[in-house]
């Protein structure tokens, strides 16, 4: 699918912003990932939220710190699986 | 050697691909664990019973298919079950019919943008952590798979043996509480006028 940059703008804001997780997560089809893209490139209504969103997805991904079991979890998880018979 | 394995040699091999594939996970199993039972010592009882179960239905296991995914799958059960005998002894409060339909009928349309200048003005994280600790179960369990995780909604819904359209829903309400949180935040700490934090 191809469209024009007129056709770009005209997308309706409504729906890109209703679309805007959805194309944050990837999970839209390569020609709505494209429109989206195109028309956030050029609508200065837009963009705000869509920054807004990024910024929000990014510092909620960035929570997860590497929290390693402890290891008395660690242990006790092996001690089982020997009980049951793995070898290790 | 006609090629068949003794079941001592194909035991061995079996012992060593469970170590090789499923223990690695053993830090990301206990995240996820911790991230729905909010308390240490019960991920831990889940953790431990998670890899019990992985080892004894390891013949189950596809070879080449994500390890991890099948893990936070036995590891999302083991919790549900252990809930569920919690729910017996105390009304555990949350009623997730009523939650499930409140996350349906939320829309995403709503303008938020003034607030890009809270995200980017203190370190979140503590604040974020603390919000996604008190989001509704269902809710958290999306977002955590999601967004902190990394899954895409079709792994997420896997995991947790709901519609994929189940997961865009809960995620997308469960999102918009950490805003809600967040910006509450803000105000608190004077980050944000109360206009301003009028969404
Ligand atoms: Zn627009």
């Amino acid at each position: 699918m191809f469209l024009t940059e007129t056709e770009i703008v005209a997308m309706d804001c409504t729906d890109v912003v209703r679309q805007l997780w959805d194309y944050l997560d990837g999970e839209l089809t390569d020609e709505s990932m494209d429109a989206i893209r195109g028309h956030l490139a050029q609508c200065r209504q837009c963009y705000p939220q869509f920054d807004f969103e990024r910024t929000f997805l990014e510092a909620v991904a960035a929570t997860r710190r590497e929290h390693p079991a402890p290891n008395m979890v660690r242990r006790k998880v092996l001690a089982k699986l020997r009980k049951a018979g793995l070898e290790v | 050697m006609d090629g068949t394995l003794t079941a001592g040699e194909s035991h061995r091999i079996d012992s060593r691909r469970f170590e090789v594939e499923a223990l690695p996970w053993l830090d990301d199993v206990y995240r996820f664990a911790l991230s729905m039972t909010r308390d240490e010592s019960d991920a831990d009882d889940v953790v431990q019973e998670t890899f019990l179960r992985a080892y004894r239905s390891w013949h189950t296991f596809e070879p080449g298919s994500e390890c991890r995914k099948w893990l936070f799958t036995i590891c999302r059960n083991v919790f549900l079950r252990l809930r569920e005998r919690e729910r017996r002894r105390v009304d555990y409060g949350g009623d997730d019919a009523q939650l499930e339909a409140l996350a349906s009928g939320q829309e995403i349309v709503g303008s938020i943008g003034e607030h890009t200048d809270i995200l980017s003005h203190v370190d979140l994280a503590p604040a974020l952590e603390r919000a996604i600790g008190e989001l509704p179960e269902v809710f958290r369990s999306a977002v955590v798979l999601v967004d902190v995780e990394g899954m895409a909604y079709n792994e997420a819904a896997s995991v947790l043996g709901v519609p994929v359209g189940t997961i865009r829903s809960r995620l997308f309400r469960g999102r918009r509480l950490l805003q809600e949180s967040l910006v509450m935040f803000a105000r608190d700490a004077g980050l944000a006028t109360r206009a301003a934090c009028e969404v």
